[in-house]
């Protein structure tokens, strides 16, 4: 059976298990356990291991969808998933402590799926707080990654149809980015 | 290479363009396009017929008008147009925040010039992205996303970005006026042009994106 993964990172609490809810077509597998650290992120659970839901695109072909533990201390999952992953939804949260050194954070850890296929960029509760603009996102990027153009745009992990749009961009863009020879290069 | 951020020496604009009935957005995105190249605070106010005006505070990137932007009336007869001058330390236009003015710019991009080049845009220039815009809040359809794609990789001119996308010219062109207005877009009449691997076209009709979307039901 073919399969494409595409992992969901960023930090916890950034709505990655939600998102993948909205998309998956199967009961969402979770691991969670109690939130050690609610004075970071104020939620009863937390992802320990990784939350796995997937499309199923014709008979013999899926899209795995996995997500990452948002902590740190659990980075040896991250290790692990990254080998397969083709592409990355990466989810930042605006009321995070400090957003844009979270999105910089992750690309740099999974710097390897924007060079093997490619990045999207999902910035989460922007509609509930005051947080970095859209731009500043982009110019930090631009900043810390000359010449990356990178598709960052507000969502809602709740929203089914944000989510496909997401996704699809993130697909499109995958094969564009082969299709110029962009991609693959490391 | 020219980026689309042009600053021109700091001139006063009048105070109330002498602006004719017209149907349609292309003299408005026009104006906006001049006022974007002044170095000067300024503010815009269109009367459309049927609607409230329409106030766009450029200093705020911000819009107010009463009128959904998902109900954008693409025939719109605007009566009207000020510029009305402002200072950097003026208050806003309006309270803010307002509206984001890039779903304005988007939609008003995508509707002027009636599938014709954008009055300031050259012949014989190939366009890059600089900053995706935010899908999201904006109207659009796949191809639109697929074309974007395209820029985002590659300098295309309005002609290649259509065959590399598969769509019209127009549909192509409309797309690149409206990242203009934007102002995400460099433009390059030195850039060389792009080459794709070649593909065949069951290979670019069983894409993943082609079978997802149908998944999708989009």
């Amino acid at each position: 059976m073919a399969e494409h993964v595409i992992l969901f990172t960023g930090p916890m609490g950034a709505g990655k298990t939600t998102a993948i809810q909205s998309l998956s077509e199967i009961e969402v597998v979770r691991t969670e356990a109690t939130n050690s650290e609610r004075h970071i992120v104020d939620k009863a659970t937390t992802t320990v291991a990784l939350d796995y839901g997937e499309i199923l695109v014709g008979a013999q072909e899926k899209v795995r969808l996995y997500g990452i533990p948002g902590q740190r201390r659990f980075n040896f999952m991250w290790t692990i998933l990254k080998k397969r992953a083709k592409g990355m939804v990466l989810l930042v949260n605006t009321d995070a402590p400090d957003p844009i050194g979270e999105l910089l954070f992750f690309l740099k850890e999974f710097r390897e799926l924007y060079d093997k296929g490619g990045v999207v960029v999902g910035v989460t509760r922007a509609d509930l707080v005051e947080g970095p603009s859209l731009a500043e996102f982009s110019d930090a990027l631009e900043r810390t990654n000359p010449g990356l153009v990178i598709p960052v745009f507000t969502v809602d992990p709740r929203k089914h149809h944000q989510m496909q749009n997401l996704l699809l961009t993130l697909v499109v863009n995958i094969e564009m980015r082969a299709a110029f020879g962009m991609a693959g290069a490391r | 290479m020219t980026m689309d951020v042009e600053h021109v020496a700091r001139v006063q604009p009048p105070d109330t363009v002498d602006f004719p009935v017209t149907v349609g957005w292309t003299p408005a995105a026009m104006a906006v396009q001049a006022v974007l190249s002044l170095n000067t605070p300024v503010h815009l106010r269109m009367v459309i017929e049927g609607h409230d005006p329409l106030l766009i505070d450029f200093r705020h990137h911000a819009f107010s008008w009463s009128t959904p932007l998902d109900e954008f009336p693409v025939e719109a007869v605007h009566t009207r147009l000020e510029t009305v001058p402002t200072s950097a330390d003026a208050p806003p236009f309006f309270e803010l925040p307002g509206q984001d003015l890039d779903g304005l710019l988007w939609e008003m991009g995508i509707n002027a010039f009636g599938g014709g080049p954008a009055f300031w845009l050259s012949p014989g220039e190939r366009y890059r992205l600089t900053r995706w815009p935010n899908l999201t809040q904006h109207s659009h359809n796949l191809r639109q996303v697929q074309m974007i794609a395209v820029l985002g990789n590659a300098y295309a001119s309005t002609a290649e970005l259509a065959k590399f996308a598969g769509v019209d010219e127009s549909e192509a062109q409309r797309l690149i006026n409206a990242l203009s207005l934007m102002r995400i877009l460099t433009r390059s009449a030195a850039a060389p042009a792009a080459s794709m691997i070649p593909q065949t076209a069951a290979a670019k009709r069983q894409s993943l994106f082609s079978r997802l979307r149908k998944r999708m039901g989009r």
